[in-house]
């Protein structure tokens, strides 16, 4: 079985969670060397950029992986969404620049995520021009590129620091397990065990997550 | 003139030799369908969208659409099955049921993410209409993995609903997934890598009804392209159109590509 990875933000929980389902995972040691594809434990593990984990999954590239649900929607995946983790989680808002008025037509929008931002703005029937933006998207809002953006927030801090408005949220993102549809077909067995496993995996974490707090 | 040196994404002429090596694969279809008892239909390359309107299943959202002289709509065939029974269903009665088909051409679907999957595929398929029982599923199941057979050592078929078939091709398996215009078993064939179907079906029982017809019909589809690949021993993401010259080359010099490693390098530099 082929497993894609997230590099990045999520990396070290993601393997983490594979650990403690007793995947014997990369380690620190190995990532350094560069390589972006290991043998461990009858796995291949690769590490990719974590909006290139849908592709890989939905061509077959690779057998499962983890991806955010953000990531899911615009490449408009159809791996299963076998499970959800219990960290990393997100909302993807509509944010407006300090005193924009109501979304209406014809604002702009800067987004990494135009295909998510059509689907949502057609389903408000309205019409908005979408800016395309590779990273740091709040900065259109901030230097009045555009009126909004439409971005994921995870502690709102950056929204805070720039001043920037809240105004909807689209979606609650969080990180998934996909599973490719034909993977999930012809190896079922091992697919199961595999979403057995760190359903447990995630339990456990969930399970410490609340002892400790309540020993907090 | 930036269109001079390319076509448009997921389509490509195949030049003699791989025109050659398609020919020799569809006779091996044809004569094993006409073994099976299943006699050939053609349908139109275009067709009218409005019959076809509101019958779910992805085809009708990648389907190439376009509004003609005198203003209907029309769409570029990106499914089969449904056009099959528009063509069949006026002249079904009792006397002519159970009937075997089977078709051959393209499909075009607009594809806008799947990166490197053929927007222009060659489909052969086969339908069994008139026939609801167990007995039939098995008929197609069955007849769909001889055929795979030809094209792979160890196919599999993965099926849901239906009967229970006792043979180590076959295996059963729950799945919840958008059936589209099916209604009874779904299946899909896998060849040796498992990673892309060579084949997919299932029943639609209430498919013909909306063309004036009630009759049950269980059918596959192959798609070629991917049986190429297969035959070719390269992965399925070659399926991107290739460099002119790897590809080209090859092809007009008839130089025998698709089973020696050298070929599988050419197609994987492109």
């Amino acid at each position: 079985m082929r497993i894609a990875i997230p590099k990045g933000r999520l990396q070290s929980d993601v393997l983490g969670t594979f650990a403690s389902a007793g995947y014997d995972v990369p380690t620190e040691s190995d990532l350094r060397t560069r390589k972006l594809v290991f043998h461990r434990g009858g796995i291949e593990w690769i590490f990719v950029k974590d909006c290139d984990v849908p592709v890989y999954v939905e061509h077959g590239a690779a057998d499962a992986g983890i991806a955010g649900l953000d990531q899911i929607l615009e490449h408009e995946c159809t791996a299963y969404q076998a499970l959800e983790l219990p960290y990393g989680r997100c909302r993807m808002m509509l944010i407006g620049a300090p005193g924009a008025p109501p979304l209406v037509n014809n604002a702009k929008i800067a987004t990494k995520y135009p295909r998510v931002a059509r689907h949502w703005l057609d389903s408000r029937a309205i019409h908005a021009e979408l800016v395309p933006l590779g990273g740091s998207v709040e900065l259109a809002a901030v230097l009045g590129l555009t009126s909004h953006v439409i971005d994921l927030v995870e502690t709102g801090e950056t929204v805070r620091v720039h001043k920037l408005e809240l105004r909807e949220c689209i979606a609650e993102v969080t990180p998934r397990l996909i599973v490719s549809k034909s993977f999930f077909r012809t190896n079922n067995a091992e697919v199961r065990r595999l979403i057995a496993r760190l359903q447990q995996s995630i339990e456990q974490s969930i399970g410490e997550t609340v002892n400790e707090s309540i020993i907090a | 003139m930036a269109t001079k040196f390319r076509y448009p994404t997921g389509t490509r002429p195949l030049l003699i030799e791989e025109t050659a090596r398609r020919r020799r694969i569809e006779s091996r279809f044809v004569t094993l369908l006409e073994e099976a008892g299943f006699a050939e239909v053609v349908l139109p390359i275009i067709d009218f969208a409005e019959p076809y309107a509101g019958i779910s299943g992805r085809s009708a959202k990648q389907s190439y659409r376009f509004t003609d002289r005198d203003g209907e709509l029309v769409a570029v065939r990106s499914d089969f099955t449904p056009m099959v029974a528009r063509a069949l269903a006026p002249s079904l009665d009792d006397d002519n049921l159970p009937l075997r088909v089977f078709y051959r051409g393209d499909v075009i679907r607009c594809e806008a993410t799947r990166l490197g999957v053929n927007r222009e595929l060659f489909q052969i398929g086969a339908e069994l209409v008139g026939d609801a029982s167990p007995e039939a599923d098995l008929e197609m199941l069955q007849l769909a993995a001889t055929i795979a057979t030809v094209f792979c050592d160890d196919p599999l078929v993965v099926y849901t609903g239906g009967p229970r078939i006792d043979d180590p091709r076959f295996v059963q398996h729950e799945e919840e997934s958008d059936a589209g215009y099916y209604t009874g078993v779904r299946f899909w064939v896998y060849g040796d890598d498992r990673r892309t179907p060579l084949a997919q079906g299932g029943r639609y029982d209430s498919l013909y009804e909306r063309f004036g017809a009630s009759a049950p019909a269980i059918g596959f589809t192959f798609t070629v392209d991917g049986l190429d690949e297969l035959a070719a021993g390269s992965s399925q993401l070659a399926g991107e159109p290739r460099g002119e010259l790897a590809g080209g080359r090859s092809q007009l010099t008839g130089e025998p590509r698709g089973v020696s490693p050298e070929s599988c390098e050419l197609r994987a530099e492109s």
